[in-house]
């Protein structure tokens, strides 16, 4: 892992057009101000991860879609 | 709370198949490609919104390349009335997306242990039906439930 000391309002450049900023150094955290091309996803890994395991979770079901759709419609 | 069946969908869903579900087997003008996969299963890039042959709200979104990976999906709005979900810039440009475009928005629904089922809101799947581009967004300050209840469990 590259590691780099970094002050308030300096940059690390990554690649072709990704910019990472410090913005804000507290006790409890670093603000950090992220500049990336469109086709580059930007997320915070916790939720990512908490979405691929609900993407996981979902795939492929075994279900009996007639009583599924009778459940779903029964709701209030 | 469901508000009676959506058509919003319809025009981009293949009609049921029996059978194995392959790149062949769907009309390719059915085919919706997926740049980055879903979370999970990132090597899916080629998907097909399916309906099943039931009376039912649920249809199927089904990799055609992959890891097998098929899932029920309903539109968002019909478990949530009111559901609105902010597309940012740079997912707007990823769906090829103006402000006028019609989009298809997608809940995966989740069967879970003990016959609860979910519907992750937090993280839609949104289809571009002009360009057949689809994206599951994960916007950065989300409100809605990853698990948003659908069915309670016996």
């Amino acid at each position: 892992m590259l590691v780099f000391t970094r002050r308030r309002g300096e940059v690390i450049m990554i690649g072709d057009g990704i910019e990472v900023q410090v913005l804000r150094v507290g006790r409890d955290g670093a603000r950090l101000g992220i500049v990336a091309p469109a086709n580059v996803a930007v997320h915070r890994q916790e939720v990512y991860d908490q979405i691929r395991c609900a993407n996981r979770a979902a795939a492929n079901p075994v279900a009996d879609l007639a009583s599924l759709s009778r459940r779903l419609l029964q709701q209030p | 709370m469901m508000q009676g069946f959506t058509t919003s969908t319809t025009p981009i869903v293949h009609p049921p198949l029996q059978g194995p579900i392959t790149a062949t087997s769907v009309k390719p003008a059915h085919v919706v490609t997926f740049p980055a996969g879903l979370p999970g299963f990132e090597e899916c890039r080629s998907f097909v919104l399916l309906a099943t042959d039931d009376d039912t709200p649920l249809h199927y979104l089904t990799a055609l390349d992959g890891p097998d990976a098929s899932f029920l999906v309903i539109d968002p709005r019909n478990v949530q009335p009111g559901y609105k979900c902010e597309l940012s810039d740079t997912d707007a440009r990823r769906l090829g997306a103006t402000p006028t475009t019609t989009l298809v928005w997608l809940a995966l629904v989740t069967i879970e242990s003990g016959g609860m089922v979910t519907a992750n809101l937090r993280a839609p799947v949104v289809i571009n039906p002009t360009l057949m581009i689809g994206h599951q967004v994960i916007p950065h300050q989300g409100t809605y439930s990853v698990r948003h209840i659908l069915v309670q469990g016996e």
